[in-house]
């Protein structure tokens, strides 16, 4: 290779890690972007390094899973991109939000307005119905009552629990649970959905079930998943696969 | 904001701490809403003794009319004073003579109280129209009968219609009948004829009070001025009204501030029993918490949140506080007259002020015992909170 046309590769790589990916024809632009993340907890007076000097970038779109042994970093990763937390060190940047930057407050209505949470154990509030779990991110929003009925009900129906929507948690199974939830995590149309070991509660029918159903929202509904899971299977449902170990993507 | 149906139905399923919690804060509630309810009766009792357009005369330097001695020929001047009303039958006045007699309450072995007797003259009914005879007939003047108010009656031994008791030692009167006077003061006395009653006490020529009616209210200062500037007589006046306000003062706010010193006390331990349980909710529920923070639901929606539950678990325990006082408006209790020192009966005056009173106080207990665990709850990490 010319030393002009390594130029023109790092020029183009450059470009495609600020404005985007090519996917075929179309320009797809990239939604998230780490670049140099540390992350550092102290135990004590002892220094425990999370995330080394990490570089990341998804592009809208994507459905992605991130595997790694426990204590790889994983859910650490998964929280700095959803803006739960904040790096020690390096730029957060997804949809458009530079995250490290924000402020508690900020980072709290961004999480709103861009990120569904799927978590491994649902985090559904026992005390409210199946419908009103779903309408929770909308009360952040400027909506009507009855809009947000309507929107729940039809983020209920996307998953197939139309019919259960009076029902409380505790009268659900586990996969129909994780199903509210992930009606919950799109009622508000957000920009990514993050998925916290998903699958982990729940036999290997639900577990496809709930993995179709992330699908779906992929394909037919152009979400950009971002899925930590230690199942293989799991992960294999994924478009991408990236390994964290101690820290560092492999 | 987050969803107030979250909060209630929390607290529908932690029935068992959410009923000992309204349950303290509901005690509280009820002592000082009784207190408050007692002050009320006690002003009302003695407040609607006094009428402004009637002036009250007692000894210089004297506050109540136990202490008060006027002299008989004192008392004649002052009802022939300018501004007093006139009829055809003269000055429209009283001159009123006051002893204390002890005597055994009823039901109790040997306990005595002191009850106020007031000498009155025949033509006290039509100088007090207030006062009616309910049951028996007024009593004959010059005679050793006597008439009670209808909320000492039965209260002490012979103080009953028909039966008698010895206003001093070897001096039995009769009850021969019981009077009404629009729930003031004069129902926790015993009237009994001027004449015997300063004869039986030593007190011949002297009266403790007078009372005059004035022309109209106006007219007071006219006669006080008149009244007060004669020197030979050493007396007082003031009005009616004002004399029976003073005299609810010190008892009421004895009462009051009684009330209030215990349900203040009590309200350090219920308000400690709302935060005790408002923490258990916080740790019952950091999850939650963590999930609505991860959502979005901002520390201010999360303290808000929980603040309003236990807004909740203080108003209900508030109301029942009230609920179980309002009964209290049908008790009579029979206690000392500081100034006086006679017993008086008063009634607990349940009024719209006291019920909003007593649930505000409930409701800042609720807040007060509220608010650290609800900023437990808003400075919960989402992060900490969904790893547990």
């Amino acid at each position: 290779m010319s030393e002009a046309q390594s130029a023109q590769c790092a020029a183009d790589e450059e470009r495609q890690g600020e404005q985007g990916v090519y996917r075929g024809t179309k320009e797809v632009k990239t939604i998230v972007k780490l670049k140099g993340v540390s992350k550092v907890y102290w135990r004590g007076k002892e220094k425990v390094e999370v995330l080394h000097d990490l570089d990341l970038a998804v592009p809208e779109g994507a459905f992605e899973a991130l595997m790694g042994p426990s204590g790889s970093g994983k859910t650490t990763l998964l929280n700095l991109i959803a803006g739960l937390d904040v790096p020690s060190s390096g730029s957060v940047r997804v949809a458009d939000a530079q995250l490290e930057t924000m402020g508690e407050a900020g980072r709290t209505k961004w999480r709103a307005e861009n990120i569904g949470f799927v978590f491994q154990t649902y985090n559904l509030l026992p005390v409210l119905t199946a419908q009103q779990n779903v309408e929770l991110p909308l009360l952040l929003a400027n909506l009507s009552s009855s809009e947000r009925k309507r929107r729940a009900q039809t983020a209920l129906k996307i998953v197939g629990l139309e019919d259960r929507v009076r029902h409380r948690p505790g009268e659900l199974s586990g996969g129909q649970q994780q199903r509210v939830t992930i009606a919950r995590a799109i009622v508000n149309d957000p920009k990514i959905i993050v998925a916290d070991e998903p699958t982990g509660d729940l036999d290997r029918h639900n577990a496809d079930e709930i993995l179709n159903l992330l699908d779906k929202l992929n394909r037919e509904f152009e979400k950009t998943i971002l899925m930590v899971t230690h199942d293989p299977a799991a992960a294999e449902r994924a478009s991408h696969r990236r390994h964290l170990d101690k820290g560092k993507l492999q | 904001m987050v969803p107030l149906s979250y909060n209630v139905r929390s607290l529908f399923v932690r029935r068992a701490t959410t009923l000992a919690t309204m349950a303290g804060i509901a005690l509280v509630v009820f002592v000082l809403a009784s207190a408050l309810m007692l002050t009320n009766g006690i002003k009302k009792t003695l407040d609607s003794t006094g009428s402004p357009d009637r002036a009250f005369v007692l000894r210089m330097g004297s506050d109540a009319e136990l202490s008060s001695n006027i002299e008989a020929p004192s008392a004649k001047l002052a009802m022939d004073a300018p501004g007093v009303k006139k009829s055809a039958q003269g000055p429209m006045a009283v001159a009123e003579l006051i002893v204390v007699a002890a005597l055994d309450k009823t039901g109790t072995r040997g306990q005595v109280s002191n009850v106020q007797i007031r000498g009155v003259s025949d033509d006290v009914f039509a100088f007090r129209p207030e006062v009616r005879i309910i049951d028996g007939r007024p009593a004959r003047p010059g005679t050793d009968e006597v008439i009670v108010g209808q909320r000492i009656r039965g209260r002490f031994d012979g103080v009953e219609l028909g039966a008698s008791f010895e206003l001093k030692k070897n001096r039995p009167v009769t009850v021969v009948g019981v009077f009404e006077a629009g729930g003031s003061a004069f129902e926790s006395e015993i009237w009994a004829d001027v004449d015997t009653l300063r004869t039986s006490f030593g007190r011949e020529n002297l009266f403790s009070s007078v009372t005059v009616q004035l022309e109209s209210a106006t007219s007071f200062d006219a006669f006080k001025a008149q009244v007060e500037s004669d020197k030979r007589l050493g007396l007082d006046v003031v009005r009616e009204s004002v004399y029976y306000e003073k005299q609810s003062g010190g008892t009421a706010t004895f009462i009051m501030v009684t009330g209030i010193i215990i349900s203040v006390f009590f309200a350090i331990g219920a308000m400690i029993g709302a935060m005790i349980t408002m923490y258990g909710a916080v740790s019952q529920r950091r999850r939650e918490i963590g999930t609505l923070r991860a959502l979005g639901f901002s520390r201010l929606s999360i303290l808000l949140s929980f603040l309003f539950e236990s807004l909740v678990l203080a108003v209900l325990g508030g109301a029942i506080g009230v609920a179980a006082a309002l009964p209290m408006g049908m008790v009579e209790l029979s206690m000392m007259n500081f100034m006086t020192w006679s017993e008086m009966v008063f009634t607990f005056d349940p009024t719209s002020s006291v019920i909003v009173t007593a649930l505000i106080f409930g409701s800042v207990m609720g807040i007060i015992g509220g608010f650290f665990p609800a900023l437990r709850a808003a400075m919960t990490s989402p992060i900490e909170a969904m790893r547990d």
